[in-house]
């Protein structure tokens, strides 16, 4: 399995010298690489031992074999072993611990030079009488020959941008942002410099200070350079003059800095109304300014270890934060907007910077632990930062804080930001987990910066009856902490440090809607009858057992969609047949004898699961989701089905399949349906339908009738596709609206088919929203299916109903233009039945 | 305090080892070709089947002499990472169990920790990294503290056993940093980790043991 290479050129060792090792998985590399390094030595000797392969075809490495190359190649003057990769190094670091006698593996080098270069440079060295340091330090250098060449100097001379000497472009530009290069565009600038082959340095020409890297993000802050200033690019390297052109289009475009990211921060000030909220979940809210703050790190904390092992811990927790927000820009540019989402790139371009963790790696090799390396340096540049002349970058450091105490916590362990103390609540945006999260009784209302009123975060705060109001602008993170703030979520106002009057007025407010949501919840559990006696089911969307309960508490008739996604996320299997049922039992005895609805698995690309492999999709809402899914993966959607017809057995159960564009794929569901009902065939009492959230679905809707027993429509997703508009997208909000006559016609289209044979429910939050239910019920919807905690809200709205009138009030709906024409003809129908 | 266990029962241990690896080789080459390079499998057959022949060459008289020998074999003849990994383990157990014909149930679970180690030693793997010690290190956390609570052996390694296949599934989720899997980054999320999967092999073979 080793061979020496005696009798060959090079001739054996005659006991002088360094000898070499060449361990690879390829016996055949390794013959070649020595026989290419032989070459060099002109009959010079020179011990080279080769372990290699496990036998002449087979890949693998020995360590026995490199164990006993490295015996042979031994000498007075040691061995420098060169190794390709992977178990290469691992089996000759193995070897060393074989060595029989423990004294020639203090006269080993194991080289990490790249195999074929490192062992022509070593071969030659030890040839020519080096010792073994001297071999090894040439067989690291190996590379500098190739990458010098490849790293030629410049043609130069025809820059546009003017040529200094033969190998550095150099242009100037003038800042146009209005607020000076500060975090965002700097990070832009910074990535698209790092994207190219060139050394690029930056000097702000107005001030006079110094050169500074354009690869470093905190070193680009340090230019301080505002609007109007001259700043000098020097490029050097292959890509220099792309550099130096990019950078200057880069910059005449503002670095692509939106006009809102660019807007005037806005001091503030008493009971001034700060523009452009947007409602996004209704309720009055009065408190304190408050913000998600987080238990202090611990500086001192924890064994501080070896320093390779602390700096290796400072990477791998960069590593997992740089992964935690990639993840949520990658959702915010999803359900937000691109334009939002740019705010993580400067996270994590700080998380890439090259200057900063050398300092950081300086600290930790000086003997400091991971977190003091860390924190010391992150306050550095915190304070270089909040020491610059600018106040917008001034307040830029808190990009830096927030990005740095992210490392601290993963170093640490430390729980991330909450809020400690009770108040209205103001954020640049959360994430569904935080919204999630949020603490009920600390919590009284939400203001966020950014977001839009159809994100998740709004959503999940609806469900949780939290007022919310959202894209209230950045202006609204610098409100002093514990300054009193009124907000409205249905109306999106939103007043900072307000006068007497004006608080007065809100709590007035507040105590009116505590009044009559008590007298809601005292009437929910009666049943929901319109003033001419027409009887509409509220159900509610549940997602748990919790929901369950607190669907039963609110009053409501049934659950008229349980998302069982909740079951499948989260997990490195699915969840099988009996872990099912028992959950729908559970749902279904909560419930107490109300039919529940259970929607079968709903995800698409944009929620992967472990166990369900998902092709990488550049649209997931028009891909394979839902049903499409599905039937993909028969054998799991076969399992839910049997737990479905076990429960059904049980309890009044519905199955309702979601993202259906053609009846055909309700024959295939309704045909492994079958399957999974087994012998005894589908239960007497299971109802099965389909969600109505393909504009395609609606207009077919004869065609389904067969395979139906109910329909429920999906108003969110019907809306999304009818308009061609993303829900989350926040430039596209207006759009996005379930009341458009486009979205209306669809539904009565649906209505009028099922009338006398089929109900139709609606389960997205039109059902919830008190100017779309007249509208709904007047097309002829008799189910709507809700968050628990609008159940007795809904249920009150549908009372003060006229179902002739609404029957009119539709009509006329359907001949309208927009979703706001149709807004106000409900407004004044609502306010004239009110009078 | 339990019995002692013999050379000849740790032996039957590593025999149905050699048997599960066989058994599963194409299932571990199967989740090696989706995030490495397709050989653990037949490496770690090749291996063990060598394993096997030794020491029916000549069988081994204590317990260090049997550990040695499998792990002297799979350094030799396993060809990839799994090779210096699982010999180093293997050595380990061996020189930590020495030249005894039998084992204590402690120094079973001693060895077995020692054999981690030498896993990390060789590896430099730690928690999360996706790979065999994701399996190894709570299989033999679950171990010392079975024996700790004054479970026997045989029962501690059913926990050892279970420890080990919760961490294989706990690979799963995860994004590899180690080995050629590191190099698929993202795309490595979603497949279990074949090296923690036939540590669980090596746990479940303990439990068929007649320990």
């Amino acid at each position: 399995m080793t061979e020496s290479l005696s009798g060959d050129s090079p001739r054996p060792g005659d006991g002088r010298g360094v000898g070499l090792v060449v361990v690879s998985h390829s016996r055949m590399l390794a013959r070649s690489a020595v026989a290419l390094a032989s070459e060099m030595l002109h009959g010079r000797a020179l011990r080279i031992e080769v372990a290699a392969g496990l036998d002449d075809t087979t890949f693998g490495t020995d360590a026995v074999a490199i164990m006993e190359a490295i015996e042979r190649a031994d000498g007075p003057e040691g061995v420098v072993v060169l190794m390709d990769l992977g178990s290469a190094v691992l089996s000759t670091e193995l070897a060393l611990d074989l060595l029989q006698d423990p004294s020639i593996r203090d006269r080993v080098t194991l080289s990490p030079a790249p195999l074929v270069e490192g062992l022509i440079v070593a071969a030659v060295a030890a040839a020519g009488g080096a010792s073994r340091a001297e071999v090894a330090a040439e067989a690291r250098d190996a590379l500098m020959g190739k990458s010098g060449h490849l790293s030629p100097p410049l043609e130069g001379g025809q820059a546009e941008a003017g040529t200094v000497d033969a190998e550095e472009i150099v242009g100037v530009f003038s800042v146009q942002n209005p607020h000076g290069l500060h975090a965002r565009p700097a990070a832009r600038l910074v990535s698209e410099v790092r994207g190219l082959d060139a050394s690029v340095q930056l000097r702000n020409l107005t001030t006079g200070g110094p050169a500074v890297s354009a690869g470093s993000l905190s070193r680009v802050a340090t230019l301080a350079a505002l609007r109007g200033h001259e700043v000098e690019v020097r490029a050097s390297g292959p890509q220099a003059q792309e550099a130096v052109e990019h950078l200057l289009t880069l910059a005449a475009r503002r670095f692509d800095e939106t006009a809102e990211e660019a807007a005037e921060p806005v001091a503030t000030g008493p009971a001034r109304s700060v523009g452009g909220p947007l409602p996004a979940s209704p309720g009055i809210a009065i408190g304190p300014v408050r913000r998600l703050s987080a238990v202090p790190v611990d500086l001192d904390q924890g064994p501080r270890g070896e320093p390779a092992a602390e700096w290796r811990r400072i990477v791998e927790a960069v590593a997992a934060v740089r992964r935690d927000i990639e993840h949520v820009r990658v959702v915010t540019a999803r359900e937000v907007g691109t334009e939002q989402a740019s705010i993580f790139d400067a996270h994590l371009s700080l998380l890439s910077d090259a200057e900063m963790l050398a300092d950081v790696k300086a600290r930790t090799s000086s003997g400091i632990s991971a977190v003091s390396a860390w924190a010391g340096c992150l306050a550095d540049v915190e304070r270089e930062w909040a020491s610059l002349p600018d106040p917008y970058l001034r307040e830029r450091a808190v990009d830096v804080h927030a990005v740095g105490d992210q490392v601290l916590r993963a170093l640490t362990g430390e729980p991330a930001r909450q809020m400690t103390s009770s108040g209205v609540l103001v954020a640049g945006d959360l994430t569904p987990a935080e919204t999630a999260g949020l603490d009920l009784s600390l919590v009284t209302g939400v203001v966020l910066a950014f977001g839009s009123p159809t994100s998740h975060a709004a959503i999940l705060a609806r469900a949780r009856d939290i007022p919310v109001v959202v894209a209230a602008g950045p202006e609204v993170l610098s409100i002093a902490e514990g300054s009193t703030v009124l907000l409205d979520g249905s109306t999106g106002e939103l007043h900072v440090d307000p006068d007497s009057h004006l608080l007065a007025e809100y709590e007035r407010r507040s105590a009116d809607a505590g009044e009559q949501r008590a007298r809601q919840l005292a009437l929910a559990g009666e049943p929901a009858t319109s003033l001419d006696g027409t009887s509409v089911v509220v159900a509610a969307n549940l997602g748990s057992v919790a929901d369950a309960r607190a669907a039963v508490a609110a009053g409501a008739d049934g659950a008229g969609l349980v998302r069982t996604e909740f079951l499948f996320l989260d997990r490195s299997s699915a969840p099988g047949v009996e872990e099912q049922h028992d959950e729908y039992v559970a749902i279904a005895e909560t419930m107490a004898g109300r039919r529940i609805t259970l929607r079968t698995l709903d995800v698409g690309g944009d929620k992967p699961l472990s166990y369900l492999p998902m092709p990488r999709e550049a649209n997931p809402f028009l891909g394979q989701r839902g049903i499409r899914l599905s039937l993909e993966h028969r054998d799991l959607l076969r399992d839910q089905m049997a737990a479905i017809c076990r429960t059904a057995r049980e309890f009044p159960t519905s199955v309702m399949i979601p993202m259906v564009s053609t009846p055909g794929e309700m024959v295939e569901a309704r045909q492994v349906l079958l399957e999974a009902a087994g012998p005894a065939g589908l239960p007497e009492a299971l109802h099965i339908g389909t969600m109505i959230e393909v504009p395609s679905a609606a207009l077919k809707i004869e065609a389904f009738l067969p395979y139906v027993d109910f329909v429920s429509i999906g108003t969110n997703d019907l809306t999304q596709y009818t308009l061609a508009a993303e829900r989350g997208n926040g430039a596209v909000t207006a759009l996005f609206d379930a009341l458009d006559p486009g979205v209306l016609q669809l539904i009565d289209h649906v209505c009028r088919a099922a009338r006398g044979r089929i109900d139709v429910a609606v389960c997205g939050e039109a059902a919830s929203d008190e100017l779309a239910i007249p509208v709904l019920v007047g097309l002829g919807v008799r189910e709507l299916s809700v968050s628990p905690s609008a159940v007795p809200r809904v249920k009150a709205a549908v009372r003060e109903l006229d179902v002739a009138r609404c029957a009119a009030l539709a009509r006329e709906a359907l001949t309208m233009a927009g979703a706001d024409d149709v807004r106000k003809l409900v407004l004044a129908m609502l306010s004239g039945a009110g009078a | 305090m339990d019995e002692n266990v013999t050379t000849a029962v740790l032996e039957q241990w590593v025999r149905r080892f050699a048997h599960l690896v066989a058994e599963n080789r194409d299932y571990l080459t199967e989740l090696d070709a989706a995030i490495g390079d397709a050989d653990h499998g037949s490496n770690m057959d090749r291996g063990m089947r060598a394993a096997v022949a030794a020491l029916d060459a000549s069988p081994p008289e204590t317990c260090g002499a049997l550990f040695s020998k499998v792990g002297m074999t799979l350094v030799s003849t396993v060809g990839g990472a799994s090779g210096p990994l699982f010999g180093t383990l293997f050595l380990r157990i061996g020189s930590t169990l020495g030249d005894d014909a039998n084992a204590a149930p402690l120094e079973v679970a001693a060895a077995l920790r020692a054999g981690l180690g030498g896993v990390v030693d060789r590896g430099k793997a730690g928690p999360g990294d996706k790979t065999m010690y994701d399996a190894l290190a709570p299989a033999v956390e679950a171990l010392d503290e079975a024996l700790a609570a004054g479970t026997d052996l045989a029962a501690g390694l059913k926990q050892a056993r279970d420890a080990a296949a919760a961490g294989r599934d706990a690979t799963t989720p995860m994004l590899a940093r180690k080995g050629r899997a590191s190099y698929l980054g993202e795309r490595s999320v979603g497949h279990q980790d074949p090296g923690a999967t036939t540590v669980a092999l090596l746990l479940e073979a303990a439990t068929e043991a007649p320990f």
